[in-house]
C-alpha cells in the first residue's frame, strides 16, 4: 500500500517533470507568463491599497490582514497550477477524444489528467505571494512561534488541496457539457476570487457558498482567519485539511462518473 | 498413455455488447442550434448494436466493416475507453473499464488516426514514461527497445518531438509504445492507414512477426491487402452487427470471386465484342476513352493470364493493372448474400473497384 502510493507519487513526478521540459522549449513563454501572472496578482494587491486608503478596515480586518488572506490565495493557487494545471485541460482532453491515450496507459486516469500540464505562471504566483506573506507578517498584530508557522505551512499545501479538488471538480463539467473551452470552471473560479476578502462582508447565500457549496474560502479567508487567531472564523479554518481531503475526494468521484459517460470521438 | 489435449484459451469473450451515443438533434445553422438550446432533443445512435465475439489465445482476427459500421468502437470498449452500454466484456479475466490500469498492463492499443505520444516531448521520453508506468526494468527494457528498434527502425526517431514526427515515422513510434510491454493482446485500429507503401510493408510484417510469436491480435482495417497475409480469421461488421464471422479464404472464396484488369492499348478498338468472343463469362467493356479497356472476370473460372492472353492476341497492350476488391465490396456482397438467399441474386452489378 504504502509502496503503491510511493511509486504513484514518483510517477506523478515523473509526469510533470516531462510536462515541465516540454513547456520550457518554449522559452519566450515561460517568461512572458510568469511575468503576467505577477502582473495579475500586483494588481489585485493596488485594488487592496487603494480601497484601504479610503476605508481603515473592513469588517474589522486592517489592510496588513487581508493582505494576508490575499498572500495565501496567491500561493494556494500557485502551488496549484504548478503541481495539478492538468485539470484546466480536461475540456480539450475530453471534447477531443485525448482521454483515450490515458485510459490506455496503467496509471490512474485522473493522475494522469491532473499531471497533464505544468503552469509556469506558478512560479510568478510564488515569488508574489511569498513576498506579500513576508510583508503581511511583519505588519500583522500576531505573536508568531514554531507552532504558529507550522500550522501556517500546513494551511497552505491544505488551501492549495482545496484548489486542486475544485478545479478538479469543476473542469469535471467537460464530460457533461461538450464545449472544448473550460468556461464553466472558470466562472466558478471567478466566483472563488470573492473568498480573498473577509466573507463576513457577504450576505448569506454567498456566505454559504463559498462555505459548503464550493468551498473556496478555505483556500484563503478560512486558513487565514486560524493563522491570525482572528474571530470566530479561525475554528473554521482548522479544519482546511479535512476540506482539502473532502473536495479532493469528490474531485476524482465525480471524475471517475464522468470517465463512465466518456464517450471518446470519431466513432 | 493419456493424450492432453491442449484446449484453446478464449483470451476475448464479449456478448451482447452494445454501445449507443446520444446525439444532440440540432437543425441547421445559428437558428437551430439555438432552438436547441430551449429546447433539447436527443436522438440515439446505436454504433455496436448486439455483438458476440470469442477469440482464443493467439488468435489473429481481422474485424472490418465499412466506415461508421462501429470497428473503432468494439475496440474502444474491448480496451476499456468506452464504457458498454450493455452486455459483457471479458478480456484475459478482466472487464476493462472497470479494471482499466491493470488491463493497460496486459493489451497494446494503437489507433493509426491518433498518436498515443506525448506530443511535445521527443520520442526516447515518451518511450521512457511508458516504461515507468509499466515498471519495465532497465535490461528488459533495453532489450525490448533493440528488438522494436530492428524491424521499426526506431533509431533515428527516438530524438525526435512527437509533434515533427511525419506520419510513417509516428505510426512506428506508436507502435513501439504500444508495444513496449510485451501485451498479450493487440488491438490494432487501422494501422496503415495514410501511410506508403514502404511503410505498409514494415507495418504488416512487424504485425506478420508478432502473431508468429503467439500473440493474440485484433487488426481493424479498410485495407483487404493488410489482413490477408496476417489473418486467418475475418469478422465483418456492418451497421453494428456481425454478419460475418469465420475463415478469411472461404470469404474471399465466395464474395471476392470477381476481379477485374484494366488495360491501355496502343491503338483504339473498334469494338469489344471479339475480345468478349475469347473470354465467354467475363465482362468487356470499353472506356471512356477507346484505347481504355476492362475486363471484369470470375477469378475461379478464368485466369489473369488467360484474360491476359486473350486481350494480347486482339491488340497491342501499352500499360494494364489488376484492382483487388475493396474491403468495402466484400462486406456489401456479404451483406447482400445475407439479405438475399439466392446465390449471387442482385450483386453481379456490383462494381468493383
Amino acid at each position: 500500500m504504502v509502496a503503491e502510493a510511493r511509486r504513484a507519487l514518483w510517477l506523478y513526478r515523473r509526469l510533470l517533470g516531462a510536462q515541465v521540459r516540454a513547456t520550457l522549449q518554449y522559452e519566450a513563454d515561460f517568461w512572458i507568463m510568469s511575468l503576467s501572472a505577477v502582473l495579475v496578482q500586483a494588481v489585485g494587491v493596488v485594488f487592496l491599497w487603494a480601497i484601504f486608503r479610503s476605508i481603515p478596515e473592513i469588517n474589522g480586518w486592517q489592510f496588513w490582514e487581508v493582505v494576508l488572506i490575499y498572500a495565501l490565495v496567491v500561493v494556494a493557487e500557485g502551488l496549484s497550477v504548478l503541481v495539478a494545471q492538468g485539470a484546466w485541460t480536461l475540456a480539450v482532453t475530453v471534447n477531443f477524444g485525448q482521454l483515450d491515450a490515458m485510459l490506455l496507459r496503467p496509471y490512474p486516469p485522473v493522475l494522469q489528467v491532473l499531471s497533464s500540464a505544468v503552469g509556469m505562471n506558478g512560479l510568478g504566483n510564488l515569488v508574489l505571494g511569498t513576498g506579500l506573506l513576508i510583508a503581511a507578517v511583519r505588519h500583522v498584530d500576531v505573536s508568531w512561534n514554531v507552532g504558529r508557522v507550522a500550522l501556517g505551512l500546513l494551511l497552505v499545501v491544505a488551501a492549495a488541496g482545496v484548489k486542486i479538488g475544485l478545479n478538479l471538480l469543476t473542469n469535471c463539467a467537460a464530460f457533461w457539457l461538450r464545449s472544448p473551452y473550460s468556461m464553466f470552471a472558470f466562472s466558478m473560479h471567478s466566483f472563488g476570487e470573492l473568498a480573498r476578502f473577509p466573507v463576513t462582508i457577504y450576505g448569506l447565500g454567498v456566505r454559504i457558498t463559498l462555505t459548503v457549496v464550493l468551498p473556496y474560502a478555505f483556500m484563503s479567508f478560512f486558513p487565514a482567519a486560524a493563522v491570525l487567531a482572528h474571530g470566530p472564523a479561525r475554528w473554521l479554518g482548522l479544519l482546511t485539511p479535512v476540506v482539502a481531503i473532502y473536495c479532493l475526494w469528490i474531485g476524482t468521484t465525480v471524475f471517475r462518473y464522468g470517465l463512465s459517460r466518456y464517450e471518446s470521438s470519431g466513432h | 498413455m493419456e493424450m492432453v489435449h491442449a484446449r484453446p484459451v478464449t483470451l476475448i469473450q464479449v456478448a451482447g455488447l452494445r454501445k449507443v451515443f446520444r446525439k444532440p438533434e440540432k437543425a441547421p445553422g445559428l437558428r437551430g442550434s439555438l432552438r436547441h438550446l430551449l429546447q433539447r432533443r436527443f436522438s440515439e445512435h446505436v454504433a455496436v448494436d448486439g455483438i458476440d465475439l470469442s477469440v482464443a489465445q493467439g488468435e489473429a482476427v481481422a474485424y472490418v466493416g465499412p466506415n461508421g459500421a462501429g470497428k473503432s468502437t468494439t475496440v474502444k470498449m474491448l480496451s476499456g475507453i468506452l464504457v458498454p452500454t450493455a452486455g459483457q466484456v471479458l478480456v484475459d479475466g478482466l472487464v476493462p473499464y472497470r479494471a482499466r490500469v491493470e488491463n493497460a498492463r496486459r493489451v497494446g492499443v494503437v489507433f493509426g488516426q491518433r498518436t498515443q505520444l506525448w506530443w511535445d516531448l521527443p520520442v526516447r521520453d515518451s518511450l521512457e514514461l511508458l516504461r515507468d508506468m509499466h515498471g519495465l526494468g532497465a535490461a528488459r527494457y533495453r532489450e525490448t527497445l533493440a528488438r522494436l528498434d530492428d524491424v521499426l527502425g526506431l533509431a533515428d526517431l527516438l530524438p525526435v518531438v512527437a509533434r515533427k514526427l511525419s506520419l510513417g515515422q509516428r505510426m512506428r513510434a506508436d507502435l513501439a509504445a504500444a508495444l513496449l510491454h510485451e501485451p498479450r493482446i493487440v488491438y490494432l485500429d487501422e494501422p496503415t492507414i495514410g501511410l506508403d507503401i514502404a511503410v505498409k510493408d514494415r507495418v504488416r510484417s512487424f504485425v506478420r512477426r508478432l502473431v508468429a510469436d503467439g500473440t493474440t491480435v485484433m487488426l481493424t482495417t479498410h485495407d483487404l491487402a493488410d489482413i490477408e497475409d496476417i489473418c486467418r480469421r475475418i469478422v465483418i461488421i456492418d451497421a453494428g452487427r456481425v454478419v460475418y464471422d469465420g475463415d478469411l479464404q472461404s470469404v474471399k472464396d465466395t464474395h471476392v470471386r470477381e476481379r477485374s484488369m484494366s488495360f491501355e492499348l496502343a491503338a483504339g478498338l473498334p469494338g469489344v465484342d471479339r475480345i468478349a468472343a475469347r473470354l465467354p463469362g467475363a465482362q468487356v467493356r470499353a472506356g471512356s476513352d477507346d484505347r481504355e479497356l476492362t475486363v471484369t472476370f470470375d477469378r475461379m473460372t478464368l485466369g489473369a493470364r488467360e484474360v491476359l492472353a486473350a486481350v494480347l492476341a486482339e491488340a497491342e497492350i501499352v500499360d494494364m493493372h489488376i484492382d483487388e476488391p475493396a474491403i468495402e465490396t466484400v462486406v456489401r456482397k456479404v451483406y447482400a448474400g445475407q439479405l438475399r438467399p439466392e446465390p449471387d441474386g442482385g450483386v453481379d452489378r456490383e462494381t468493383v473497384s
